[in-house]
């Protein structure tokens, strides 16, 4: 899953205000956002262009940067298999209010697919019955609704898993030997951000049974702003002067632990374990100031739903060789991990 | 005139109440009572871990403090006008992501630093004015109340930061980092400036002809309009003033984090307008001191720094932030000139 | 003292409407020097519009307006004050939260001398001793200036207002109900300060519905009747009842 730069703080409030976000944002860039990256392969009559496949895909937010490599990957794979992709979301909302009318939108067009990463488990369900009624196959990707049991398969990344491994690179970052003490603290966008909490539980988990010594001393919230992630860090390091390591769970986070760990000149004294590689990160993390960063596979997730909607179509429909629940590990990226690899990884920013 | 002069004209001046006690005045003179809560405040958290009083944490706080107080002096003014604007937070996002982009490629150019952050500066200041601008317009000649103008542009400064930036902050300035930190004691030189720009602001409003004409169309737009006051030149500027403080925000924020990030600017517009309301400013307009705001901007940054200080869960953040206004409000209500108004 | 040589002020063939609603319709009404013409009507007969386009609030639909005969076109109140035309607006010409002395001044204030003042600088203190100063010399008794407003009695307000507006008036005074709300004896204050403002040879325009203050203080009564003058004649001319009658439109303007 993305790191929802937007939903905490936005997703709080009224619809009101959403809506009039919306209109401003489509008014200031108009046609700039809106399938932009794949203008030249969107069609305005879809089904009906000379039986061409049209996949439509739809997200929440379609600047948050976990959806803009996985356009990359998708938009890639539509070009390779010759079929049209149309990618449309709200710019900037991650919300189902925002996000359903635009799905609807989308199956008026009569697509021969539609792959979707819905906001809300229960608000999009219906809208996936719908189109499952008009024939329409549905993939899900990063999340799923709460009926996967007819959706043709759910490809998302390991959150647990990832929380898991960040654990595991922090212990290697900090030289950890048994009967030591070690004080670390995680930075949350908010209590209730689904995949903060599952990289928390993963990291506690993987803490309790590998490396009893170290102590999650405390918990804070950066309401998705990377300058309260980055006060919450200034603070942490005045008030636990051994700290020895920083899980910074997602992007905001990364970028006000990366500032704070620079700014106090501690850069390499203390494990600071990231999320998410945008390209900066990525170039933080080849100065040493991440110790690891956790990159998710967006690219992949947008490659995997596109090939398994075209498989699924053009050989008559059978499930046969589609496997329904892909689960993608988070990888883990450090200073020594080869350029190339690194590459690789970087979110990709269309 | 010479038949009135001789007149013994003195009934007018009977009719006024004794002035209140002094005790009570004191009690209800709103930036006293917030400089008490602010002292109750800084004592419990020293008394939780002294680590707080520390000249590190104070710079920290400091470092804090300067990422709020612009947003909330302009604020200040805004809401002395009778007015609101929403759009700081956003505003600050926006400009800090658009001076970004120009300072990392002048970077990627190896220009000096001190010119790619003046150049910096400038973009900030520039896309401050503009957006200030726009709310303006949107209010004279759209005729839009402020409360909307200011949601339109918060709407599309947000909207559009995230579309620029594709969500990931811009830039890796390793020396703005060291410049924002650095400090004689527990001041941050980057805190200096910004307090020098607050006093600024405090002695336009409080002092100068311009302070005035704020605090007189927040009271009676009619009347300062009838006194020959241009009100809507004067609102543009008032409101291109906290667009102006706002895009400066953006570039304190570029300063601490090394980069522009998006969501810097999510949601700030809260704590700034939270501030002048605990301040004391009064939110029909035509009332307040902006050492009020500096009180109400210092209290929630030190409530903010105190809660993971004394390693409080962060969840009674909103619900401290919730009492202070609800105290303030409450304040307000009694204050002479708001009951003598009835 | 009345109707001799050229008009003062000069209001030919106003007319102003808003939306569908006409609430002058062709006013014409001339103002000498010294002279106070009482301006009484209903509710609604376009008594405080036709004060809005004399003092530059609101520019008329139509018509023409000479001060000293010369033609003008207020772009805003501000040009009306500079070329002499005070007002005082019916219970809204005050800034409630700024104190008595910041209210005379506002919209003039005094800076300080030299560079604070080319930087915006008020010279408060000398604004509070000059408006109090002032005020008495209109004979108004106020109490200490460095009280705002909203402290003060109604009555004291208007005072300050009604101070205000003859403070500074170097040509013509435009006063809308200046004694609602007052008391007895504030108001004989008021009409004094009405008195006085005359003998100086000052225009004054007064509106009222207190029919006893009008006949009291006025020279010449304009009665408007749903956005028309229906009768302009000289105070000697009506006595309570047939004003009353002029104005409800029992008696038929002449």
């Amino acid at each position: 899953m993305g790191h929802r730069l937007t939903t905490s703080r936005l997703g709080r409030r009224s619809v009101a205000v959403l809506a009039v976000a919306s209109v401003g944002v489509l008014a200031a860039c108009s046609s700039s956002s809106s399938g932009s990256s794949t203008s030249s392969s969107t069609s305005p009559s879809a089904k009906g262009s000379s039986g061409k496949i049209t996949i439509a895909f739809n997200m929440g937010a379609e600047a948050d940067p976990f959806f803009i490599a996985m356009n990359v990957g998708a938009a890639a794979e539509a070009k390779k298999l010759g079929v049209n992709l149309i990618w449309q979301g709200d710019p900037s909302v991650y919300s189902p209010a925002t996000q359903i009318p635009i799905a609807d939108q989308l199956l008026a067009e009569h697509p021969s697919a539609l792959v979707i990463a819905p906001t809300d488990p229960a608000a999009l369900q219906p809208v996936v019955n719908q189109a499952l009624a008009q024939g329409i196959p549905v993939v899900n990707v990063d999340t799923h609704v709460n009926d996967i049991s007819k959706v043709l398969s759910f490809i998302t990344g390991n959150n647990q898993q990832g929380g898991a491994v960040a654990a595991d690179a922090m212990a290697k970052a900090m030289h950890y030997q048994s009967g030591h003490s070690y004080q670390v603290v995680v930075g949350m966008s908010s209590p209730t951000t689904t995949t903060n909490v599952a990289r928390l539980a993963g990291f506690k988990a993987e803490i309790a049974k590998k490396y009893p010594g170290i102590k999650i001393m405390s918990v804070a919230y950066s309401e998705s702003v990377a300058a309260t992630a980055n006060a919450n860090v200034n603070n942490w390091l005045t008030k636990y002067p051994n700290l020895k390591g920083i899980f910074a769970i997602d992007g905001t986070n990364a970028t006000g632990a990366a500032a704070a760990l620079q700014a106090h000149g501690l850069v390499g004294k203390i494990a600071l374990v990231g999320y998410d590689a945008y390209a900066t990160n990525v170039a933080l993390l080849q100065q040493h100031v991440f110790a690891a960063l956790i990159a998710q596979q967006p690219t992949l997730e947008g490659q995997m739903a596109i090939a398994d909607i075209v498989k699924y179509l053009r050989s008559g429909k059978s499930k046969a060789g589609i496997q329904h629940l892909v689960t993608l590990p988070n990888i883990v990226l450090t200073p020594s991990t080869p350029a190339s690899v690194l590459a690789k990884y970087t979110y990709p920013t269309a | 005139m010479s038949s009135v002069t001789d007149k013994p004209a003195k009934p007018a001046s009977t009719a006024v109440a004794a002035s209140p006690g002094r005790l009570r005045s004191l009690l209800t003179n709103q930036q006293f009572l917030l400089l008490v809560a602010l002292a109750a405040l800084v004592a419990y958290f020293t008394s939780r871990d002294s680590v707080f009083i520390s000249s590190g944490e104070v710079a920290t706080m400091l470092a804090t403090f300067s990422e709020l107080i612009l947003m909330a002096v302009g604020e200040t003014y805004v809401i002395i006008t009778g007015g609101i604007d929403l759009s700081v937070g956003a505003t600050a996002g926006f400009a800090g992501v658009v001076a970004a982009f120009a300072m990392r490629d002048l970077l990627a150019g190896h220009s000096p630093e001190a010119l790619v952050l003046t150049v910096g500066t400038v973009i900030c200041a520039a896309v401050g004015v503009g957006i200030g601008l726009v709310n303006a317009i949107l209010m004279n000649w759209a005729r839009l109340v402020p409360f909307v103008a200011t949601l339109i542009t918060l709407g599309a400064a947000t909207g559009m930061s995230l579309v620029l930036t594709g969500g990931a902050p811009i830039g890796a300035d390793a020396a703005a980092i060291n410049l924002a930190a650095a400090r004689i004691g527990p001041l941050p030189y980057l805190a200096l400036i910004v307090l020098v720009i607050v006093a600024v602001c405090w002695v336009y409003l409080h002092l100068s002809r311009y302070g005035r004409y704020t605090f007189a169309i927040g009271s009676n737009a009619f009347a300062a309009r009838a006194a020959g006051i241009n009100v809507r030149r004067h609102t543009t500027s008032v409101y291109v003033l906290s667009g102006l403080l706002a895009g400066l925000t953006g570039m304190v924020f570029y300063m601490q984090l090394g980069s522009g990030a998006p969501s810097s600017g999510n949601g700030a517009e809260l704590p700034a307008i939270a501030a002048v309301v605990i301040g004391g400013v009064s939110l029909f307009g035509g009332m307040g001191r902006l050492t009020g705001t500096i009180l109400g901007a210092l209290i929630l940054t030190v409530v903010q720094s105190g809660l993971i200080i004394a390693n409080v869960s962060p969840n009674y953040s909103q619900v401290a932030i919730a009492i202070c206004i609800a105290i303030a409000a409450s304040l307000q209500a009694l204050r002479p000139q708001n009951r003598s108004q009835t | 003292m009345t109707a001799q040589g050229q008009p003062l002020y000069e209001a030919r063939q106003i007319s102003k409407s808003y939306g569908s609603v006409a609430a002058l319709i062709d006013v014409s009404f001339a103002l000498y020097p010294g002279e106070v013409v009482g301006l009484v009507g209903d509710n609604g007969a376009g008594k405080s519009t036709l004060v809005k386009v004399l003092s530059g609030v609101h520019a008329p639909d139509s018509g023409e307006l000479f001060l000293d005969g010369v033609r003008r076109h207020w772009k805003s109140p501000h040009e009306a004050i500079q070329a002499g035309v005070e007002t005082l607006y019916q219970d809204a010409g005050l800034a409630p939260h700024l104190t008595i002395g910041s209210n005379v001044f506002l919209g003039r204030e005094k800076l300080r001398p030299g560079l604070l003042g080319r930087l915006g600088f008020l010279a408060q203190q000398e604004m509070e001793r000059e408006a109090l100063a002032d005020l008495e010399r209109v004979g108004i008794a106020v109490p200490p200036s460095n009280r705002t407003v909203s402290e003060l009695s109604g009555g004291q307000r208007q005072a300050v207002a009604i101070g205000r507006a003859v403070s500074w008036a170097r040509k013509v005074i435009l006063l809308d109900e200046p004694t609602n709300h007052l008391g007895a004896r504030q108001s004989v204050e008021v009409l004094s300060v009405i008195k006085a403002a005359r003998d100086k040879g000052l225009g004054v325009v007064f509106i009222s519905h207190t029919l006893p203050h009008v006949l009291e203080v006025t020279n010449r009564i304009v009665v408007l009747r749903l956005g028309r003058v229906v009768r302009d004649a000289p105070t000697a001319e009506f006595d309570a009842e047939s004003l009353l009658g002029t104005i409800t439109g029992l008696i038929d303007g002449a």
